[in-house]
C-alpha cells in the first residue's frame, strides 16, 4: 500500500454514513415495517422494488435485524410459500452464523466458534432449500445460497450450479456476481485465472453503463489485498482493466443510480486512490456524496476512517470539489 | 386377461402370447431368507439344479433375488415342458458331485462380477442380516454341506412355496412338477439399521442415489416415474452434470417397495450433482409436482397395459405378488388407478417416500447440511477385556473380552458383541473377520497386534459354531506385517517436542551459530580466567554465552537423532 501523508479532512465535508437506509429510503420503510411486525407493510415495500437487484439488496440488508426469526417463523407456518419470508429468514440465519464465526481469517477461528458457525449455517440452507424447492424464481434466495454454500464448503461446482439457477432467471444479477467472485478467488476455492475471466465475461455480457464492471475493479483489489508487494494494482493488466471497467460504467453517460450504486462508486473511488489517480478518485468521492459502503474500505482499516482520508486526500490532489 | 389354474398343486398363471411359449417357477425363497455364514445357498442351489438342463439349446435361466428364486424358459412347449419337470425332478436328487465345482464358478462369478453402484444400501439399511444381505459376497459358500442344501430345498422348494406362470394357449403336455408338500414361507421382516431417517452414508463411488421405502401401491410407482423424470431433466438435460439419472421401483414382497435412484457424476461435478439431486427431492417434498410429468408416467404405463402380450408381459409380476401377498390389481384396474393419479397422490408418496431415506453421497460429503442425519457406521460404545496394542504404533487397540471384540482409537470405536453378531470369518492364518447385526465390522489381524494371537481362541470359544466360517487361505502377501519404520515414523511423540525434525540444511545452520556463539564465549571465559580482574559483567556474558551453547548442541544432537528415524 502507498505511503499516505497525513491530511485532515477538509472541513465542509460531511462525514459518511454506511447505513445503507440513508442511501436507499425503501430499505428504511422495510425496516420500519419489520420493526412493527407489519408482514403486509414489509412485503408490499418488497415488490415494489422494480429491478431484481433492488430486491435482493432490501432482502439482504434487512436481514440483519435482530431477534426477528420467530416472527418470520410466523409468517412462514401460515403461508410457507411466502418466498420473501423464506428469502429473509435464510439470510438472516446467515448473518447470524457469521456473528458466530467473526469475520477473523480461518486459522484463528477456534474449532467451537466453526462448529456453532456451520451449524447455524445449516439451518440456514435447510430454509433455503426449501424456499428455493418452492420458488425457484426468487433470485435473492439462490443469491443468498451462494453464501451458505461457501460457508458451508459444499464445493465450486455446486456453488456455480446455484449460480447458473439463478442466471436462468436473471444473467446480470449483480449482488450475485458478486457471491460468485468471492467463490472464484484463490481464498475460497477457485484461481485468479477463474475470477478475472469471469468478471471481465459479466462486464462484457451486461449493457454498456450497467453497473456490473466493477466485478472487475472487485477483482483486482481483491487480489491486490493478496500481494505483498503492494504493487499489484499499478501493473498494466490491473490498471488497464480497471479504467475499461470504468469506461463501460460509472464513465459511461447511461450509468445511473440504481439499486447498488453506492458500492459501485465506493469500489472505484478505492481503486483510483490506490492508483493514485485522485481526480478520477475526486469524481466518485463527488458523486457519493456523504454515502459510504464497508466493502471495500474495510480492507484497508476503518471504513469511516479510510473514506474521509481517502475522500480529502482526492480533493486535495484531485481537484477542485 | 390372466387365468388361474393349478399343475400338480402348483398355483399356475396362464394367459396366451402370440410368440413362442414362455413360462416359469418362481419360489419364495432369495437372499433376505439366508444368513450370512451361509449366504449364496440360494444361490449355489439355483446353479446346481441347473446343471443337468445345461445343454439345451433355447433360452432358459435362472435368477436369485432377494426373496424369490426363478427358473424360466422361452421355447417349444415340449421344452418348456421338459425343462420345468426337470427343474423339479432335479430338487429332489441334487447332483451334489458337482458341489466344489460350482462352489468354484460361484467364487469366480462372485469376484468377476462388477457390483452395482448401489449395492452397499442395502447394509446400510438392514444391517448384516435379511434385506441387507444382498449387499454382502456369498461368504457362506465354503461352509455349505450337501445336508444344508437338502434341508434347504425341502423348507423352501415346495409346491406350496412356488408359482407357475405360462404364457401360451394352456398348460404344456409332459409337464409334471414333482414337489413336496410345505408351506408358503412369508417374506422375512425387515432389520433397520437406523435410528434417524432421512439419513446419508459417503461411499467411494462416484455417484449420488437415494433408497426409500414406501407402501406398495400404484401411486408410488408413478412417483418413482415423476422422480426419475425430474433427475433426469434438471442433472442431464438441464445441467449437463449427470450421464445417468434414473429411479425404478421394486415391491420387496412384505406390503412395501423399495425406490431407488442413482445419478452418477464426474470427479469435478460431484458436489454440484449432490446439491442438484437434493433440490429435486425438495421439490418433490414440497409438492411441487408436474402434472405433465405425471402424464407422461401414466401414459406410458397405461401404453403397456392395452395391447393383446400385456397380461403376458404382466405374468412374473403377477406370480411375484400371488407368492408373497402383495396387492396386484388386474391389468384393467391398474389402468383405471393410473389414470386417477393426480399430484396430491403423488405428493403423499414424495413425503412417505422422503421420511424414510437414506441417501449415498461421493466420499468426502455430506448430506447433514440439507437435513439428513449421518447412519451410524461405528458403535457407540467398547467393550472391556485384554487390550492388544498396535504394532506399528498406530493409535488404534484391539480389545478382546468376554462379551465381544473392539477395535478402539482416540476418536472412534467399533464393536461386535458376540450376541450381536451376524458371522465370524476365520482364515488359516488368524485373521478373523467379525460382522455385528449391524453391519459394524471388527477385523481381527493377530501379525498386527501384539500378543493378539492369544485372543483367537478366545473369540472361537465365544461364538457359536453355525456363525463360524472357515475361509480358503489368503495369499502370503495378503497377510500385513508390521513395518518396523512406520512404527519409527508414527512413534509417540512427547509433550514439547518439536513436531517435524530439522532439515540437514536446517541442521548445518545450527552448527554455524553454535560455532558462531560458542567460539567466542570459550575465548571469552579464557580470557576472564587469566584476569587479573574480571569484570564482573563480562562473567555474566560469558555465563550466558555458556547456557545458550549448550542448548544449542543439545538441539544439534537432539535433531540430528531425530532426522536418522526418518531416513529410509
Amino acid at each position: 500500500m502507498p505511503a499516505m501523508p497525513a491530511m485532515p479532512a477538509a472541513p465542509t465535508q460531511p462525514p459518511p454514513t454506511f447505513d445503507a437506509a440513508d442511501a436507499y429510503p425503501e430499505l428504511h420503510r422495510l425496516r420500519a415495517a419489520l420493526a412493527a411486525l407489519d408482514w403486509a407493510g414489509a412485503r408490499a415495500v418488497v415488490d415494489a422494488a422494480a429491478e431484481p437487484a433492488g430486491r435482493t439488496l432490501l432482502i439482504r440488508a434487512a436481514g440483519d435485524r435482530e431477534g426477528i426469526e420467530p416472527f418470520l417463523r410466523g409468517v412462514l407456518a401460515r403461508d410457507p410459500d411466502d418466498a420473501v419470508a423464506g428469502s429473509l429468514l435464510g439470510g438472516h440465519l446467515v448473518l447470524e452464523a457469521w456473528k458466530v464465526r467473526t469475520s477473523a481469517e480461518a486459522q484463528y477461528v477456534s474449532a467451537e466458534r466453526f462448529r456453532g458457525f456451520h451449524e447455524q449455517l445449516r439451518r440456514a440452507e435447510q430454509v433455503f432449500i426449501d424456499a428455493a424447492a418452492r420458488n425457484p424464481a426468487e433470485l435473492s434466495i439462490w443469491c443468498q445460497r451462494l453464501i451458505s454454500a461457501r460457508g458451508l464448503e459444499l464445493g465450486l461446482s455446486e456453488v456455480r450450479r446455484r449460480y447458473d439457477r439463478l442466471a436462468a432467471y436473471d444473467p446480470h444479477h449483480l449482488p450475485a456476481q458478486y457471491q460468485l467472485l468471492q467463490s472464484l478467488c484463490p481464498k475460497w476455492s477457485g484461481t485468479w485465472e477463474q475470477m478475472h475471466t469471469f468478471a471481465h465475461e459479466c462486464m462484457l455480457a451486461a449493457p454498456k453503463g450497467a453497473p456490473n464492471a466493477v466485478l472487475v475493479v472487485t477483482g483486482h483489489l481483491e487480489r491486490w489485498l493478496d500481494d505483498d508487494s503492494g504493487r499489484y494494482l499499478a501493473t498494466p493488466f490491473a490498471r488497464n482493466e480497471i479504467y475499461e471497467a470504468a469506461a463501460r460504467s460509472v464513465w459511461d453517460p447511461s450509468f445511473r443510480h440504481g439499486p447498488g450504486w453506492v458500492a459501485v462508486r465506493n469500489t472505484f473511488a478505492m481503486a483510483f486512490s490506490l492508483l493514485d489517480d485522485h481526480a478520477a478518485a475526486a469524481a466518485q468521492f463527488a458523486a457519493l456524496g456523504r454515502f459510504g459502503t464497508e466493502d471495500p474500505w474495510h480492507y484497508l482499516g476503518e471504513p469511516a476512517a479510510e473514506f474521509t482520508k481517502r475522500r480529502a486526500l482526492a480533493y486535495a490532489k484531485g481537484g477542485p470539489r | 386377461m390372466i387365468r388361474r389354474t393349478e399343475v400338480d398343486g402348483v398355483p399356475t398363471l396362464i394367459s396366451p402370447t402370440a410368440g413362442p411359449m414362455r413360462a416359469g417357477l418362481m419360489f419364495r425363497v432369495g437372499r433376505a431368507d439366508e444368513t450370512l455364514p451361509r449366504a449364496g445357498i440360494t444361490h449355489l442351489l439355483e446353479h446346481l439344479v441347473l446343471y443337468p438342463l445345461g445343454l439345451a439349446d433355447y433360452h432358459y435361466n435362472g435368477t436369485t433375488a432377494p426373496v424369490t428364486t426363478h427358473f424360466h424358459m422361452e421355447g417349444p412347449e415340449q421344452e418348456v415342458a421338459g425343462f420345468l419337470s426337470g427343474v423339479c425332478k432335479t430338487l429332489s436328487d441334487l447332483p451334489l458331485h458337482r458341489l466344489e465345482t460350482e462352489k468354484a464358478i460361484l467364487r469366480t462369478e462372485g469376484s468377476s462380477r462388477s457390483s452395482h453402484v448401489t449395492e452397499p444400501m442395502a447394509l446400510w439399511r438392514y444391517g448384516a442380516r435379511d434385506h441387507g444381505l444382498v449387499s454382502y459376497p456369498e461368504w457362506g459358500l465354503p461352509m455349505i454341506t450337501p445336508d444344508d442344501l437338502r434341508a434347504w430345498a425341502d423348507s423352501y422348494f415346495t409346491r406350496d412355496n412356488a408359482v407357475l406362470w405360462i404364457a401360451g394357449r394352456e398348460v404344456p403336455a409332459g409337464l409334471t412338477l414333482h414337489l413336496p408338500g410345505g408351506t408358503r414361507r412369508p417374506v422375512p421382516p425387515a432389520s433397520s439399521t437406523l435410528p434417524v431417517t432421512p439419513a446419508y452414508f459417503a461411499t467411494d463411488s462416484q455417484a449420488v442415489a437415494l433408497d426409500a421405502v414406501v407402501r406398495s401401491r400404484t401411486t408410488a410407482s408413478v412417483f418413482a416415474g415423476v422422480l426419475e423424470r425430474e433427475l433426469f431433466r434438471g442433472l442431464r438435460q438441464e445441467g449437463g452434470l449427470s450421464y445417468v439419472a434414473s429411479a425404478d421401483y421394486n415391491p420387496r414382497g412384505d406390503g412395501h417397495a423399495v425406490i431407488t435412484a442413482l445419478a452418477d457424476a464426474l470427479p469435478e461435478k460431484q458436489d454440484a450433482v449432490l446439491g442438484g439431486f437434493i433440490d429435486i427431492l425438495a421439490k418433490l417434498r414440497v409438492g411441487r409436482i408436474e402434472q405433465a410429468d405425471i402424464d407422461a408416467v401414466v401414459t406410458r404405463k397405461s401404453g403397456a397395459l392395452d395391447n393383446d402380450e400385456s397380461s403376458a408381459a404382466r405374468l412374473p409380476s403377477s406370480a411375484f405378488a400371488l407368492l408373497t401377498g402383495d396387492p396386484h390389481p388386474s391389468a384393467e384396474e391398474l389402468a383405471v388407478e393410473l389414470k386417477s393419479v393426480t399430484v396430491g397422490d403423488v405428493h403423499e408418496v414424495a413425503l412417505e417416500a422422503l421420511d424414510s431415506a437414506l441417501l449415498m453421497v461421493p466420499d468426502g460429503r455430506s448430506a447433514d447440511w440439507a437435513g439428513f442425519a449421518q447412519a451410524p457406521s461405528r458403535s457407540s460404545a467398547a467393550v472391556t477385556g485384554a487390550t492388544y496394542r498396535n504394532l506399528e504404533g498406530h493409535d488404534v487397540r484391539l480389545v478382546v473380552g468376554p462379551e465381544g471384540a473392539s477395535l478402539v482409537t482416540a476418536r472412534t470405536m467399533a464393536t461386535v458383541r458376540y450376541d450381536q453378531c451376524a458371522a465370524v470369518l476365520g482364515w488359516p492364518d488368524g485373521r478373523r473377520l467379525m460382522i455385528g447385526h449391524d453391519a459394524v465390522t471388527v477385523a481381527v489381524e493377530p501379525t498386527m497386534f501384539a500378543g493378539a494371537r492369544a485372543a483367537l481362541p478366545v473369540i472361537d470359544a465365544a461364538v457359536p459354531a453355525h456363525l463360524r466360517v472357515v475361509m480358503p487361505a489368503r495369499d502370503p502377501s495378503a497377510i500385513p506385517q508390521p513395518d518396523p519404520a512406520a512404527h519409527r515414523r508414527t512413534g509417540n511423540p512427547r509433550p514439547g517436542d518439536i513436531s517435524t525434525p530439522w532439515s540437514i540444511a536446517g541442521i548445518a545452520m545450527l552448527v554455524v551459530v553454535l560455532l558462531v556463539v560458542g567460539g567466542p564465549t570459550v575465548a571469552l571465559t579464557a580470557g576472564l580466567l587469566n584476569s587479573p580482574r574480571p569484570d564482573s559483567e563480562l562473567w555474566v556474558m560469558a555465563g550466558a554465552g555458556a547456557l545458550l551453547s549448550a542448548y544449542l548442541v543439545y538441539a544439534v544432537i537432539k535433531n540430528i537423532k531425530r532426522l536418522r528415524l526418518r531416513l529410509p
